[in-house]
């Protein structure tokens, strides 16, 4: 067993250890000078930011990715993985929550999967295998039905599959992203309790997850990233989650944001009890001339607000009310961009713009109503609206029949804007406004969005940077599991302040 | 789709924006060929190829051919495609033949042909619009159900008996062109209008281009897939009656080769543009190039078992092709 302040066994060298790990994808660098030292005997958490770099250090370590430099040791011994396979061989894997089993295959099945099948000649040998798959499941202290398909399991009983799997093929350095993402609270009980005897048999356990409270419940140690860099390694019983919060955060504000004072106090948007996938109750109010930021964790459920807003996602039930006018239940895309709502979608290049069309014809989708008459389109009309916004959002391109899948990613972005502020709409919801964009292009769209805002125009941004979300908004709301857990007005926030509402931990 | 409705032979938009000449080419590699083949064919054999007679011959052969691969050029304007035009096309001419040998009259007749085939359109576009059917599963399915009432319908036999006034649709040569030329020509152009200049033409291409993108700028991409489907069970019909008219006669099976030929023409087609979407124009040169290859190659005395295997490998160049030029790009 292990103690609080010395977790693991500590005599050794560590059971995975990497250092002075440095990556560029694209000459960006995505991680530089990144560590990670893991022991025997220990469930080691892995924290950051979104884009932190803990994902990329992962992949490095278990041979996804190639490292431009720096060192991976096991056991001590230094070792270089060109391959998934190369790092399973060498007892590292890496337990992803979607790709982690076969569906439509036996437990059995999955849990020797990439193994040898025992076999006789060719022929499938089901009682060895479904003897092996059990000896592995028992070490668990699971009783999963061995002939079932992998898909009619739970999530958890699917988790405990992969985890099987993992130490069927002599895995010592396990590493669980996000494993409770989907899991219920009994069910998180469980894997934790078979994470700890897997500990105790000397298994290193590398374990990434938003949800701090169970970071602190579960592990022993925890290491920091933040930009790239790994900030601190510490054992858990040193630190506190208001401490590690603020390690997490603490990035300078790197850009000059618009001044705001535009929001008056003219209700333009009420949602009243909204609720439909991922969302639930949430409640309320945007002015117009305001900036209205939405903050949360990828998976929070801020999408899926924007989307249900957008009528672009099926609401369950709650009301959706625009300058007085409560808008339809069915409510449907079309609906709400003649209600005067927009959107302007996360995924730009799959749900923002059709690249091989061009700039003209990507506005013209969304303004049918506006360059028709009768069913019968006026290319006139749609030159012009092109036009207009090349000059308008200062769009750089040949003109406006180039092809969308031509221009620059925030060219491309300012497109997508075009096609939907031709539509002069009273709400303009953003999500995830400057993904992807250079920085110049950035702080372009703030001044927009507040060009917007000042002539009366109500805008919601979602964004999971914190410090865009501060500096772009008036007032600011955080949901958490779909619920909002959180608001401030944007001149009082500070990043811990709504990291911690982030995580749920309400005011 | 200004940018891209336009032919690749004219194609202004492309030349202010520098395309290289290569582009050009292979863009216009698909007209090309439909060039080379009628020269080629011209050089073997000038008098039987070249006449006045054999091309107007060619021309009514590729009538049909061109109506039903506009309704396919529809529904793949959208992204999808339909496996049911060809057998929508004899069920429809079936329906019409049959209700005629019974007595029932010549416009009755044809209405109820094209409002059975438009019924096969509209169950299509059921299937995949809103109960989210794969076009593959569902007008595979429509296929064989739809073969299957051809067989009901004709009892399994060849329909003789339609008053000859009907006929005239289809055999009949005003300023001695045949008149299924002028019903193609309608055909075409109707559908080229509706794809260019209406609202409804946006919405089908812009669901063809991403029906993600399409439904968050307010289309009702269900809507817009429904109707395709059932334009092109309509156009299909049109294409099955005048084919009835045009042999006299009706089978179980008379429209449904040209369900394949259609989808080669659509394909050829896609080629001609940039963008490699489908449309009209360059649909109509693929119906040039397989009506010119099946006349010559016939006339050289190439079998037709032959023609078929040659159909096959065309469509694979041209996709071939066309997946090269994007992968260019």
């Amino acid at each position: 067993m292990t103690t609080a302040l010395q977790p693991g066994v500590v005599g050794a060298p560590p059971a995975l250890e990497a250092a002075g790990i440095v990556k560029h994808f694209d000459g960006v660098l995505a991680l530089g000078g990144a560590g990670l030292s893991v022991r025997r005997g220990e469930i080691h958490a892995l924290l950051g930011e979104n884009g932190a770099g803990k994902s990329t250090l992962i992949k490095v370590v278990t041979g996804l990715v190639a490292p431009d430099s720096g060192e991976i040791r096991r056991d001590g011994e230094e070792v270089r993985f060109s391959t998934v396979r190369a790092a399973h061989g060498a007892g590292v894997v890496a337990l992803y929550q979607e790709l982690s089993i076969v569906p439509t295959v036996s437990v059995a099945e999955n849990v020797l999967l990439g193994e040898e099948t025992p076999s006789r000649g060719g022929v499938v040998s089901w009682r060895a295998l479904n003897q092996r798959a059990g000896e592995q499941l028992a070490r668990l202290n699971q009783r999963i039905p061995l002939r079932k398909l992998a898909g009619e399991l739970s999530p958890v009983q699917q988790t405990m599959v992969a985890v099987a799997r993992a130490l069927a093929t002599d895995a010592r350095v396990l590493i669980l992203d996000e494993p409770t993402a989907s899991l219920t609270d009994t069910e998180i009980t469980d894997l934790f309790a078979v994470l700890r005897r897997l500990r105790d048999e000397g298994v290193a356990i590398v374990y990434v997850s938003h949800r701090l409270e169970e970071v602190f419940e579960l592990c022993d140690r925890l290491t920091i990233m933040r930009n790239g860099e790994t900030i601190v390694t510490k054992p858990i019983a040193e630190t506190t989650i208001d401490e590690v919060i603020s390690t997490m955060v603490g990035r300078p504000h790197g850009l000059l944001y618009p001044a705001r004072d535009t929001a008056t106090s003219e209700v333009v948007l009420e949602v009243s009890g909204l609720t439909g996938s991922r969302v639930a109750d949430v409640s309320f109010r945007a002015h117009a001339g305001e900036v209205l930021g939405i903050g949360g964790l990828a998976g929070s459920g801020r999408s899926e607000l924007l989307r249900l807003l957008a009528g672009a996602q099926k609401r369950v039930s709650g009301a959706i009310t625009v300058a007085g006018h409560e808008l339809p239940h069915s409510l449907g895309v079309g609906r709400a961009l003649d209600a005067g709502i927009a959107l302007v979608p996360e995924e730009r290049r799959s749900q923002g713009v059709i690249l091989g069309d061009s700039i003209q014809d990507n506005i013209a989708v969304a303004n049918l109503p506006a360059v028709s008459r009768a069913g019968w389109v006026s290319n006139r009309a749609i030159a012009k609206i092109a036009r207009s916004a090349l000059a308008d959002l200062q769009i750089k391109a040949r003109g406006p029949r180039q092809a969308v899948g031509h221009l620059s990613g925030g060219n491309q972005q300012k497109v997508v804007l075009a096609k939907m502020l031709s539509r002069r709409p009273r709400v303009l919801l953003m999500d995830e406004p400057t993904r992807g964009i250079d920085v110049g292009t950035k702080a372009e769209i703030y001044r927009l969005i507040r060009r917007l805002a000042a002539n009366g125009t109500t805008v919601i941004a979602v964004s999971s940077e914190l410090p865009e979300l501060i500096g772009l908004s008036d007032r600011i709301v955080v949901v958490h599991e779909g619920r909002v857990s959180g608001e401030v007005p944007a001149a009082d926030a500070d990043e811990e302040t709504l990291l911690s509402y982030c995580y749920g931990r309400t005011a | 789709m200004a940018s891209t409705e336009a032919p690749a032979a004219v194609a202004p938009a492309a030349a202010t924006e520098r395309t290289p000449f290569s582009q050009h080419l292979w863009q216009a590699g698909t007209v090309l060929a439909l060039i080379a083949l009628i020269i080629l064919f011209g050089a073997l054999r000038p008098e039987a190829f070249l006449s006045f007679g054999n091309v107007r011959n060619i021309l009514a052969q590729i009538a049909i051919l061109a109506i039903i691969a506009a309704a396919q050029t529809v529904v793949m304007v959208v992204g999808d495609f339909d496996l049911s035009v060809g057998v929508t096309a004899t069920l429809a001419g079936a329906t019409a033949a049959a209700l005629m040998g019974d007595g029932t009259s010549i416009p009755l007749a044809i209405l109820a042909g094209l409002v059975v085939g438009t019924l096969v359109g509209v169950v299509n576009g059921v299937l995949v619009a809103y109960m989210n059917l794969s076009a593959f599963v569902a007008t595979l399915a429509t296929l064989t159900s739809v073969g299957g009432l051809a067989f009901i319908v004709t009892g399994g036999t060849t329909l003789y008996g339609m008053p000859e006034s009907f006929f005239s649709i289809g055999q009949s040569r005003p300023f001695g062109i045949p008149l299924p030329i002028f019903f193609a020509v309608i055909v075409a152009v109707a559908v080229w209008v509706v794809l260019r200049f209406t609202t409804l033409g946006r919405r089908w291409y812009a669901v063809g281009g991403s029906a993600e993108v399409a439904r968050l700028s307010g289309v009702n991409v269900r809507l817009a897939r429904f109707l395709a489907f059932t334009v092109a069970g309509f156009l299909s019909a049109i294409g099955g009656i005048i084919l009835v008219s045009r042999l006299g006669s009706a089978s179980a099976t008379s429209a449904n080769n040209y369900m394949l030929l259609a989808v080669a023409a659509v394909f050829l087609g896609m080629t001609i543009l940039r963008s490699g979407a489908a449309n009209v124009g360059g649909t109509l040169v693929g119906v040039g190039i397989i009506g010119v290859m099946s006349n010559g190659l016939n006339i050289v005395g190439v079998s037709t078992y032959f023609q078929q295997v040659l159909t096959g490998i065309i469509i694979i160049a041209a996709v071939t092709l066309s997946a090269l030029k994007s992968r260019d790009r």
